[in-house]
């Protein structure tokens, strides 16, 4: 005999109730000071059962039976609903729940660290090249009305450069991605002082260079080096698997976030920014190699890489601590601290295994090779 | 007055989690609607008042097209905004115009899908309601406030006439409006959803008025005020006698190691920065839970069922941040694997200080029928069952 309760059908008033239940297919219902129910057991709807919350059964008129007494209930309706209680043996099972914790966590840091990049990857080159035409499409536009000015550099230092990199590098690329048409910008990027030096690359193919960048170079290798590695993320479709990736992450927290309390928010934006650094270091490693790997076809030195790549560096540097007038002791102990923590955070791969990768391609040019093999120090 | 509890315990709550966790990544997300609906179940059945409970009757099936189409647009509105800034504008625009409505339909169905002591909760709440609180007010607010500082800014910087003082009265005048504008908002959700909800027959009443919710904002803003200098001033403190003494040392004992000496600082800044973090995170808690339980206590105190039953909130802002601080530092270390335990123990809190009269008694309550919409506008809005409520 089951102990219960009984409503009648949308009321909140119960009575005490009584379920029993002879041979296994019949049942009699006993309300106190009510009425009786007796019929067969396949006639009731029980709640799936869920942890060890009261179970609801619903008669044929609406009327419901409701009892915690959750193992008899199994008992008695095991053999007409298999499938109810599925959910609930994995749940109550030891091994289950390990097996399901073991499966999430690894899937969840296998699905960010390889999954999303090479997903991600597969469908940035899946996509037609028009994609990279609309993202690029109205950029420039948007960069020169609120960021750029029209560069200072003299018309014939342009040319050469456009020149040159028509002639020499862009060639380089054949037989890569047909679609992809090269073309170089040259701008102002004025920051109030002496203005920024950078060098980037639209999806289009439309490389910019900044009159400080151009400044800063003190070869013409240096500045095919940085070009190589725009197009480098040009190839590789990098704009295209941030834009996909971002696309994941902003769904996966809002999935996660929206099922909980909104205070681990404020852990998870810290997450996400970490998680999308590190796809950006990705790109620029990847970038990198593309860089050296066609430097070596063109008989440039790989060292012309990492020698701009420092100058830009020391030169922001100095803008930085100018600005602030710190001692010298201040800077390096600043320097230090962005290694340390700000690593995590930076979207550009560590300075030194740049310079040491640099240093191990430019010795494979050296020697005339055009392939070379990397041993990196963990 | 009787206190309602929590019945559920959070390793059986983490064991129903991890296995929807587990579902959900094997079916690729198709799972989360049930697994939303396992959640629910176990939350509400595990509520109880007097030996009676509460119930989720939503089935995963019914919140499944609603999922497919929420998720498809929120997808859409992702990458459009990742692929053109200009075109997310208007695709946000477009959904903050549809939101009143998606609230509204979100309330009448999850009200509907609620039952305690087997009948079921409504909202009887109108849509223009719906629009002025969720799509009038606010933009009230955020120009008042940042039209108000703009213009107070401007004129403190010189950018057009007025003048210094006049632009620091403007800035005071703007933040004592956002609170007073802030206050009303308040009121009139907390009154809009409170006076639709049904429960049976029974209406819901709340008499709340906007010169206490004043009253609570205006703390709340002192003590955030009070908060935010407290931790800068710890910071500036620690940062002084930690890195300011290193600094000194360095000046004396550059010639010898300054290698080891730049470790030394390197180390200190990551503490202090990780330390920052921390705090400002804490006293927004503190702020957040002082704002939460004034405004619990005083909503639940002035609203009745049927003026008859009445309610009472005895939660301190203490507790309430003691548990909310160490609930978050428990999912940060443990990367989210505490969330079920911590769940629950906020669950236990919230409910546990929850006071109802219950002289009266449930039993002449009775599930009322409901005009039943379109399917189509019902599935629609099934599938946004957005969780909107008062926060508490």
């Amino acid at each position: 005999m089951i102990n219960g309760k009984w409503h009648a059908q949308g009321s909140a008033a119960q009575s005490d109730a009584t379920l029993r239940s002879a041979d296994g297919v019949s049942f009699f219902i006993d309300v106190q000071d009510g009425a009786n129910y007796a019929g067969a057991l396949d006639t009731l709807k029980i709640s799936d059962r869920l942890g060890n919350v009261e179970r609801k059964i619903t008669l044929e008129d609406g009327s419901i039976f409701a009892t915690s007494d959750n193992n008899a209930i199994d008992m008695l309706f095991n053999q007409h609903s298999s499938a109810n209680g599925i959910l609930h043996r994995i749940e109550t099972n030891m091994g289950w729940v390990v097996t399901a914790l073991a499966v999430t966590v690894l899937s969840t840091v296998a699905f960010f660290k390889w999954g999303l990049p090479w997903g991600s990857e597969k469908i940035a080159h899946a996509l037609p090249h028009e994609t990279n035409q609309l993202i690029a499409s109205n950029t420039l536009k948007f960069l020169d009305k609120y960021i750029f000015d029209k560069s200072q550099l003299d018309a014939e230092r342009q040319d050469r450069i456009r020149e040159h990199f028509k002639t020499k590098i862009a060639p380089l690329s054949a037989g890569e991605d047909s679609e992809i048409v090269y073309k170089l910008h040259f701008r102002a990027w004025d920051d109030g002082s002496d203005g920024i030096p950078n060098a980037f690359a639209l999806p289009s193919g439309d490389i910019i260079l900044t009159d400080k960048f151009v400044e800063l170079s003190k070869s013409q290798d240096e500045i095919d080096s940085v070009l190589l590695h725009e197009m480098g993320h040009v190839v590789r479709r990098h704009t295209l698997e941030m834009v996909i990736e971002g696309t994941f992450v902003t769904v996966i927290v809002m999935v996660v976030t929206g099922d909980s309390n909104g205070l681990a928010d404020m852990g998870l934006g810290l997450g996400s920014l970490m998680l999308s650094s590190n796809y950006a270091r990705d790109h620029e490693s990847e970038a990198d190699l593309y860089a050296f790997e066609h430097m070596l076809v063109a008989k440039i030195n790989p060292i012309s890489f990492s020698t701009i790549m420092n100058r830009m560096t020391e030169y922001m540097e100095e803008l930085d601590s100018d600005s602030k007038t710190k001692t010298e002791e201040d800077k390096k102990a600043v320097k230090e601290d962005e290694k340390t923590i700000l690593d995590y955070l930076s979207s550009h791969p560590p300075t030194e295994q740049r310079v040491e990768i640099a240093r191990q391609y430019s010795e494979c040019f050296k020697k005339g090779m055009t392939t070379c093999d990397i041993v990196l120090e963990e | 007055m009787k206190a309602l509890s929590f019945e559920g315990s959070g390793m059986e709550y983490f064991k129903i989690w991890i296995v929807n966790v587990l579902l959900t990544i094997v079916t690729l997300g198709l799972y989360y609607p049930w697994a939303k609906v396992r959640n629910n179940r176990y939350f509400y059945a595990n509520s109880t008042l007097e030996g009676r409970n509460f119930e989720y009757h939503a089935t995963g099936k019914q919140l499944f097209i609603g999922y497919l189409i929420g998720m498809a647009l929120f997808i859409a509105y992702v990458v459009i905004g990742q692929v053109f800034p200009t075109g997310g504008l208007i695709v946000a625009v477009i959904f903050m115009l549809a939101l009143p409505w998606i609230i509204w339909r979100s309330l009448k169905f999850n009200m509907r899908m609620t039952s305690y002591s087997n009948v079921r909760f409504g909202f009887s709440g109108e849509l223009p309601g719906s629009y002025l609180n969720f799509l009038v007010l606010p933009i009230l607010l955020f120009v008042v406030i940042y039209g108000g500082l703009a213009l107070g800014f401007m004129m403190l910087m010189g950018f057009i006439g007025g003048g210094l003082i006049v632009g620091i009265l403007i800035m005071l005048i703007v933040i004592a409006l956002g609170i007073f504008a802030y206050a009303y908002m308040k009121k009139r959700n907390t009154s809009y959803i409170i006076n639709g909800t049904r429960y049976g027959q029974g209406e819901f009443t709340t008499k709340v008025v906007t010169r206490k919710f004043v009253n609570i904002l205006l703390k709340t803003f002192g003590l955030g005020l009070l908060a935010f200098i407290g931790v800068y001033a710890l910071l500036g403190a620690i940062l002084y006698f930690t890195v300011g003494m290193d600094g000194m040392k360095t000046m004396m004992s550059v010639q010898k190691d300054p290698a080891a000496m730049q470790q030394v600082m390197g180390g200190m800044m990551g503490v202090v920065m990780a330390l920052g973090y921390l705090l400002f995170i804490i006293a927004s808690m503190l702020v957040l839970a002082y704002s939460l339980t004034r405004q619990r206590t005083y909503v639940f105190e002035n609203t009745t069922l049927d003026e008859k039953i009445t309610f009472k909130s005895t939660l301190k802002a203490k507790p309430l941040a003691y548990v909310m601080i160490t609930n978050f530092l428990a999912i940060i270390f443990t990367l989210g694997l505490a969330f079920p335990w911590a769940k629950v123990r906020l669950a236990r809190l919230m409910l546990e200080n929850t006071q109802v009269s219950t002289d009266e008694g449930f039993n002449a309550y009775l599930t009322q029928k409901v005009k039943e919409g379109s399917a189509l506008g019902d599935q629609i809005g099934d599938a946004f069952d957005v969780d909107v409520g008062l926060g508490f």
